[in-house]
């Protein structure tokens, strides 16, 4: 559903440099699928996402997202109905006083006629399990709670796509795992697609499809088992592969024989006992 | 709702009064208003009084806690009184010490100039106890609406006050914690006077001023994600609407307001 063909952003930082953000990024992702973006600092990948709902257009290349291009401007609302996006800092992206007129304003934004949006309203809240806070304010909620209203905002627009910019950044454990958990479900349940940028490992983990950015390009991709098994390569990048991951091809290089696609700690522990 | 938020003073409740429509209560208040300036005699600014008492009642506010609105003003209370009296020139003198006199009808015009103004005060702090701000935001958007053609800036108004109202608590804590790093690195907010202290506020506004654009600019993102273009084809999630109760209070105000202007004017008529 969303198609990138050599993308390139380029823009002047203060002193004048040209900075390569993006630099001959091609990737396309298909309806339904769950894809997780690592890379370390700066290797582009929140500049990737904002590509994907038209807030940066391409200095050179391509982005279509159902076919729309991303740089046709009377689209613009378009793409950004089917593509919504939550951005790392929880604070700064709720707008109203209270929770459920939060989950409201992108519906009232595009239009949705009044009556319809108090349904839809709790229904996205139910979808984040946020119900019982639909008349809080956003203020008193903990991080998690913050990103998940977000997320409800969001839904409520009925978006085919969601793009997630490290949501978890900011967050306690007990918030990325909430947020994780509410993400694979809107995947598995209602077939959203889900662009997960991260840098986390664990949580890419979760992903269908792994994405390595550095230095503005897709470094290598695959399943989270063909990506985090290459250590070495993701250490170069300036990424630490899973710790099990990590282990196993420590051992490995001490001569156990231990097969390569160990990623996770049950795997790890099901391959040492035997 | 909204026990939490303490933003303003608005009281919770679910008294006549609270479940107006903002507008009406809005508009009411105004009216009041101009009631207020067409009292002119000990009759009506009775009824005035009783029925500010009357409203108090109904709105089931603590008494004392409505009183209390009118202590920031106090000083312009006492100006509005000794100007008065002791500079309207009257008959009756009551009482004369070198060049002050008080005249009796300087002491009636000082009392009355101050029961306006803490009357005026009054109603106006029953709306903001009874309205949630929230509420209040989008009254005044509705009420402004019909003046956007003369450009009144109605929408964007209230897009202000609601991220304001949303903003002001995060700010706050922030605060707090700029406060707080900057006393753990030395700072002293609390001694020193008056000049000493504003220059030692540096430290505390420069980083919350940084931080709060910081905010602006991700919201703005935010906003632009989520499909925010202006007021142009918005619609709303609650839509105010006048009930049986709303009709009431009009009916009531307008009593009020032809029955003063009848003992201003039209007992001259008769």
């Amino acid at each position: 559903m969303i198609k990138i063909e050599n993308l390139k952003h380029y823009y002047k930082d203060i002193d004048g440099n040209e900075v390569k953000a993006l630099d001959g990024v091609s990737l396309s992702i298909a309806e339904g699928e769950f894809v997780a973006v690592i890379g370390a600092n700066g290797s582009g990948k929140s500049t990737l996402a904002r590509h994907l709902n038209g807030l940066l257009v391409p200095t050179e290349g391509k982005v279509t997202v159902n076919d729309m291009d991303t740089m046709d401007e009377d689209r613009t609302w378009d793409i950004r109905q089917s593509v919504g996006m939550v951005f790392q800092n929880p604070d700064n992206q709720i707008v109203a006083a209270i929770v459920e007129e939060d989950v409201a304003f992108g519906m009232e934004n595009i239009g949705v006629p009044s009556a319809e949006i108090r349904p839809r309203v709790d229904k996205a809240l139910a979808a984040v399990g946020m119900s019982d806070y639909a008349k809080h304010a956003p203020h008193l909620l903990s991080g998690g709670q913050k990103q998940r209203v977000a997320i409800a905002g969001i839904l409520g627009l009925e978006p085919k796509c969601i793009v997630l910019d490290e949501p978890t950044a900011m967050l306690d454990p007990q918030g990325r795992q909430e947020i994780v958990a509410t993400v694979k479900s809107l995947n598995k349940e209602k077939n959203i697609t889900i662009v997960y940028i991260t840098h986390y490992m664990e949580e890419a983990l979760q992903a269908d499809r792994v994405v390595v950015m550095g230095a503005g390009k897709i470094q290598f991709m695959g399943t989270p088992k063909e990506v985090f098994c290459r250590v070495e390569e993701l250490e170069k990048l300036g990424l630490e592969a899973p710790i099990a991951a990590k282990v196993a091809s420590e051992l490995r290089k001490c001569g156990a024989k231990l097969p390569k696609d160990i990623i996770t700690e049950e795997e790890l522990a099901k391959a040492l006992c035997q | 709702m909204l026990n939490n938020i303490t933003l303003g003073q608005y009281f919770p409740g679910d008294s006549f009064i609270h479940k107006l429509d903002p507008r009406t209560k809005l508009l009411c208040t105004l009216l009041f208003i101009v009631a207020i300036f067409f009292a002119n005699s000990p009759i009506s600014y009775g009824i005035l009084c009783g029925f500010t008492l009357l409203v108090i009642l109904v709105s089931r506010l603590p008494f004392v806690m409505v009183l209390k609105s009118v202590k920031p003003i106090w000083i312009i209370l006492l100006l509005t009184l000794c100007i008065h009296i002791f500079t309207t020139p009257g008959e009756t003198i009551l009482y004369q010490y070198s060049f002050l006199t008080v005249t009796k009808e300087g002491l009636e015009l000082g009392v009355k100039m101050c029961l306006r103004l803490i009357l005026l005060l009054l109603f106006s702090s029953i709306l903001t106890f009874t309205t949630s701000p929230i509420v209040l935001t989008d009254g005044i958007e509705s009420l402004l609406r019909p003046f956007k053609c003369i450009g009144v800036p109605a929408h964007e108004l209230a897009m202000m006050m609601t991220i304001a109202l949303r903003f002001i608590p995060t700010l706050l804590e922030e605060t707090d914690r700029i406060m707080k790093a900057q006393t753990a690195r030395g700072a002293d907010f609390e001694s020193g006077n008056i000049i000493q202290r504003v220059k030692n506020m540096l430290p505390l506004l420069i980083p919350l001023f940084i931080g709060a654009f910081r905010r602006a600019d991700d919201l703005a993102i935010a906003m632009e994600a989520r499909c925010y273009r202006g007021g142009e084809g918005r619609t709303r999630m609650h839509q105010l609407s006048y009930g049986s109760n709303d009709y009431v209070a009009f009916v009531v105000i307008f009593v009020l307001i032809f029955g003063l202007a009848f003992l201003r004017w039209g007992t001259k008529l008769i």
